[in-house]
């Protein structure tokens, strides 16, 4: 996005620097909105349920979603590796491919989740249990795919040398904030 | 601040990347104006449809009925009924008013008023209205369906709108349609905040801002934050729709494993309530302005008013709850959510008073602008003060679901809103389209307008007060209700004098856009603010070069001022004794 500008000068470059951190701001905090309206609805809906998971149903066996959670927290730290690397010009692009690998490897992962939940009874029209369960791992995997996304064009721009630090930072924040809803949703959903 | 040279495109030459895939801020705020206008006539017409139920009721509507209607010989059925006050509330909410004073002007005005060339992203720019017309797409397709468009209301509650209610796909299309103007205005509002901050000219501090340009940076902060809510809300009624999830099935979780309809109504008024202020608050600026322009003085306490737009905005994030009070709401909840939205009325007392004290002792100019900023006061006025009793939880706990909410809501929103949209294409259309409006048509426009909202919404409120239900096909099958079918009536010949006037505006618009030859001085109104400054209509990239700005916009009737001029521009050292 920062594309519409040509940064000749330092003044011109602090400056799109300054947009995009703006503008990326402005940005996860719509993201942010969305994901608390959901955890919003899951918290009336706990709190009002006098067992949870409720009626009888059965709590999701925890070996996926902590396999979810370590390739996500190893495709950040692989995301914080190649920002470093950046950071003092001596890109090293092998750890953007990491972090596409692993982002490829957790949508896999929610797919061994959805399958398995399925074989064990659990279909997202079973209850609000089911229905929770399902609808945040769908919403956030649509992220991850638009996170993959990003990832792509941040590699495609940087090939190109117009990528600037702050555009990886930027992508940067997304992929990491993606990260921390669910290690949020790990904590809420399937943990406790 | 503006240290840097924007990216810029070489200046379009075909109709497609002129008119369709354009990158210019002015030709998008076009886009969005023709949209709404577009809205603002098919809800207008559902509008008279509904009128025309209420007032002669299992008569055929006149000429387009038997058209429209042949099964039922030209009445309006009772399921489509349902469908037409769930259309026009979405189409004049979303699709009218909306693209008119945050998409047309807000992409108008913001970069012209601070002096920049163009917005921060036009591509997201772009995107933003193509997301726009798509999703008008997917509402309209509703018509289409088998089972007609959705009919739920445009609050759209569970279990109207889950498929116990609305089978039709006409309901999950309009779901989807609102998601994606969801992201189309959220996009929008990425691009206004960030080019508020970092796009104003050399020297012009936040509060040297035109007020229009503080209400469009408000609403902005308001979508980029509350619009998520509506699009979260939306997603779960999409997935109860069509994959089966029980978010919004009735019943308790603890005891049958499945959902809670009241959710949708809390998401929906986190958002909504916002809402109504991301509507109001441009108006709102744009007719700060217009008051201090054509009373040829300074705003009144300029400052001030920014200051209390922006309290509102914060505390209209606290209120939501007025709007559910009968949903069996703990006591502890509706006394705070009362108290809260009374609040409002203080900032909004301040700014009112600003506005009077504008245009006290005034040398008013009445032109077109300035008659439908007065109207915005009148309008506001009564819209405001009616909400006090649907913020008290005992009157509103009557006047809950009828026509009062509908009189009070059309006053706030289609009266003031609109009247403010109305203003702001008079008084642009010299730097839209380089051409003026007329001016007599204007005034006709203006007083039809003017008298026949006035007879059907306060009209509403009267028949509300006597209790008819806001919802109901035929409500004259209520002995009590028979007594108000001639209020009823006249509140039709409101609509239809209403729209009458309207067909006046349309024909005035076209007009001056295609075949007026007169054009347009470079400031015909004789304002100081920066887009006067360049020809008229704007040309391609605004400024030639960056003004750097040196006084407030409101500098009107500066007695220090010589020679022949009483304002003075931006970009002018402040004249002092
Ligand atoms: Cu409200």
């Amino acid at each position: 996005m920062s594309n519409e500008f040509t940064a000749d000068t330092l003044n011109g470059t602090i400056k799109e620097q300054y947009v995009s951190n703006i503008s990326m701001i402005v940005t996860l905090v719509s993201f942010t909105m969305l994901f608390a309206t959901m955890f919003l609805g899951y918290a009336l809906y706990r709190l009002t349920s006098e067992t949870w998971p409720p009626m009888g149903m059965e709590s999701v066996s925890l070996g996926l979603p902590i396999l979810s959670t370590v390739i996500i927290a190893l495709s950040s730290i692989s995301f914080c590796m190649y920002e470093r690397s950046y950071a003092k010009s001596d890109a090293q692009s092998s750890w953007l491919w990491a972090t596409s690998a692993f982002g490829t490897l957790f949508l896999v992962s929610q797919l061994m989740l959805w399958s398995s939940l399925q074989a064990s009874g659990l279909y997202a029209s079973s209850g609000i249990f089911g229905s929770i369960i399902y609808a945040f791992t769908w919403v956030h995997s649509a992220h991850i795919l638009m996170g993959l996304g990003a990832l792509a064009w941040l590699g495609l721009r940087i090939k190109r040398k117009k990528a600037i630090l702050m555009t990886v930072k930027n992508v940067g924040k997304f992929w990491h904030f993606l990260g921390i809803v669910w290690l949020i949703m790990f904590i809420t959903i399937f943990a406790i | 601040m503006a240290s840097f040279e924007q990216h810029m495109h070489p200046k379009p030459t075909t109709f497609i990347s002129k008119y369709i895939i354009s990158y210019d801020h002015k030709v998008i705020g076009k886009q969005f104006l023709w949209y709404g206008i577009l809205g603002l006539g098919i809800g207008g017409m559902m509008a008279l449809l509904i009128r025309w139920t209420l007032a002669f009721p299992g008569e055929a509507f006149p000429i387009l009925g038997h058209f429209l209607f042949p099964e039922t010989n030209g009445v309006v059925p009772p399921d489509v009924y349902a469908m037409l006050f769930t259309m026009h509330g979405t189409i004049m909410i979303f699709y009218a008013i909306t693209p008119i004073l945050i998409g047309a002007f807000g992409n108008f005005c913001i970069p012209l008023m601070i002096g920049a060339r163009d917005m921060v992203f036009p591509t997201l720019n772009m995107l933003s209205f193509h997301f726009a017309v798509l999703s008008f797409v997917l509402l309209l397709a509703g018509l289409f369906t088998p089972l007609g468009a959705a009919a739920g209301g445009w609050t759209s509650y569970p279990t109207l709108s889950t498929l116990v209610g609305s089978p039709g796909i006409g309901q999950t299309l309009w779901t989807l349609a609102i998601f994606v103007l969801g992201v189309s205005s959220t996009m929008g509002a990425i691009n206004y905040i960030t080019t508020i901050i970092v796009l104003r000219a050399p020297g012009m501090g936040y509060f040297d801002m035109p007020l229009t340009v503080w209400g469009l940076w408000l609403t902005a902060i308001l979508n980029a934050i509350f619009l998520p809510v509506l699009g979260a809300g939306c997603l779960l009624l999409i997935f109860d729709r069509t994959f089966g999830t029980q978010f919004f099935l009735a019943g308790a979780a603890a005891t049958n494993g499945v959902g809670d309809p009241v959710l949708f109504q809390h998401v929906f008024w986190i958002f909504g309530h916002p809402e109504v202020y991301i509507l109001i608050l441009p108006a709102w600026g744009m007719v700060s302005d217009f008051l201090s322009f054509f009373a040829r003085k300074p705003a009144f306490g300029a400052k001030a008013t920014a200051l209390a737009m922006t309290s509102i905005t914060i505390l209209s994030t606290l209120v939501y709850g007025h709007h559910m009070f009968t949903t069996q709401m703990s006591p502890l909840l509706t006394q705070s959510f009362m108290t809260l939205t009374m609040t409002i009325s203080i900032p909004s007392a301040i700014f009112f008073a600003n506005w009077l004290g504008t245009i006290w002792k005034g040398s008013i100019r009445f032109t077109s602008p300035m008659l439908f900023s007065l109207g915005v006061v009148f309008v506001f006025g009564l819209g405001g003060l009616t909400g006090l009793y649907l913020g008290t939880v005992t009157t509103d706990i009557y006047l809950h679901d009828t026509y009062f909410v509908v009189g009070h809501f059309h006053y706030t929103m289609a009266a003031s809103v609109l009247l403010g949209g109305f203003a702001a294409i008079y008084f642009w259309m010299p730097k839209m389209f380089g051409v003026m409006m007329n001016e007599t048509w204007a005034k006709i426009h203006f007083w039809g307008t003017m008298l026949g909202l006035n007879i059907v919404f306060f009209g509403m409120m009267l028949v509300g007060y006597a209790g008819m239900h806001r919802r109901l096909y035929n409500p004259f099958v209520y002995e009590f209700l028979e007594k108000t079918i001639p209020i009823n009536t006249w509140i039709t010949w409101g609509a239809l004098i209403m729209g009458a006037s309207q067909i006046i505006f349309v024909i005035s618009f076209i007009y001056a856009v295609f075949f007026e030859k007169e054009k347009a001085g470079d400031n015909p109104w004789e304002v100081g603010t920066l887009e006067w400054t360049i020809p008229s209509p704007a040309p391609h990239y605004n400024f030639d070069k960056i003004p750097v700005v040196k006084c407030g916009p409101h500098e009107l009737g500066n007695p220090s001022l010589t020679g022949d001029r009483d304002f003075q521009y931006q970009t002018e050292e402040l004249v002092q004794a």
